[in-house]
């Protein structure tokens, strides 16, 4: 557990009641979000590694700021938010990430393709997308651009509000909910694609599209 | 409220309770009104459903912890 030692500058240093206080309460406060946030930092980094450089760089900006927090406030939410900016100041800028404009091409498909779908009965996707495999939509999620992916890691998987998540990212509500209409979105394009792929792969096509494909030649 | 609203504005808001009560009641209202939409709404609800509960999630490895442990309390 953590313990925090202050020392006059003269003195050995030596654990003074009141400090480890503030060091326990600093430990059993954030440890139990541990699992959250290396949930998280894993899927932002991609990897172990800088996941587990992420999550110490933000446990020590943590603990630095941690007079700065609000008691009462959301701490899990404040934690995240540290989070969020160590990965947006420097992760992401170290990753050797395509430009964006690589991922603008295919963005604008999916773009195209979310909005022309807006507004269609999407009862056959229902059986297809029974056939999504977890690892599919892991792939899925990492696939999709930072800013649509974190609002999806924190309302879906995390359960944070839209004004928890608008808090995190530092962004009104109004983007939190255009973000996650889009990521949204262009995930379950993705996923119905993956699913499609593993129902011709071992030949069952949904029901309906096979009736389709009958009517069509008869 | 119409099926455009629901559908590009509300569907979502509906499954994750970010609905006012007023614009609640008038989307539940649309719901037995609109078969095409409810069933919309169904199919959403699965897709959330399937990325909430089957997405992984990682613990921390043990050691990240214990070293966490140990670099604070040295700091």
């Amino acid at each position: 557990m953590v313990v925090r030692s202050t020392s006059a500058p003269d003195s050995e240093p030596q654990m003074v009641p009141q400090a480890n206080k503030a060091g326990w309460d600093f430990g059993d406060a954030t440890l139990p979000f541990l699992d959250n946030l290396y949930n998280m930092a894993l899927r932002l980094t991609r990897n172990s590694e800088d996941a587990e450089d992420l999550i110490q760089e933000t446990y020590f900006k943590a603990y630095k700021y941690y007079d700065k927090f609000e008691e009462g406030t959301n701490l899990k939410a404040w934690l995240f938010r540290i989070m969020k900016n160590s990965f947006i100041n420097g992760y992401r800028k170290k990753q050797n990430q395509p430009p964006e404009s690589a991922f603008q091409a295919i963005e604008e498909v999916f773009e195209a393709q979310v909005s022309e779908d807006a507004g269609q009965i999407k009862n056959p996707e229902e059986e297809i997308l029974e056939q999504v495999l977890d690892e599919d939509i892991q792939q899925a999620l990492d696939a999709l651009r930072d800013d649509y992916r974190m609002v999806i890691l924190l309302v879906d998987l995390e359960g944070f509000s839209y004004k928890e998540a608008a808090e995190i990212l530092e962004v009104p509500v109004g983007t939190v909910m255009s973000r996650l209409y889009r990521g949204r979105r262009m995930l379950e394009k993705v996923l119905l694609s993956y699913a499609r792929s593993h129902g011709y792969m071992r030949g069952e096509e949904p029901r309906r599209y096979r009736s389709g494909k009958e009517d069509a030649a008869n | 409220m119409n099926c455009k609203r629901v559908r590009e504005e509300l569907i979502f808001l509906y499954d994750d309770n970010e609905m006012g009560q007023e614009t609640l009641i008038a989307f539940q209202q649309h719901m037995v009104d609109c078969p095409e939409c409810a069933q919309e709404v169904q199919y959403t609800r699965r897709l959330l459903t399937i990325v909430r509960q089957r997405a992984t999630r990682c613990c921390a490895p043990s050691d990240l912890r214990q070293r966490l442990v140990e670099r604070l309390r040295e700091s």
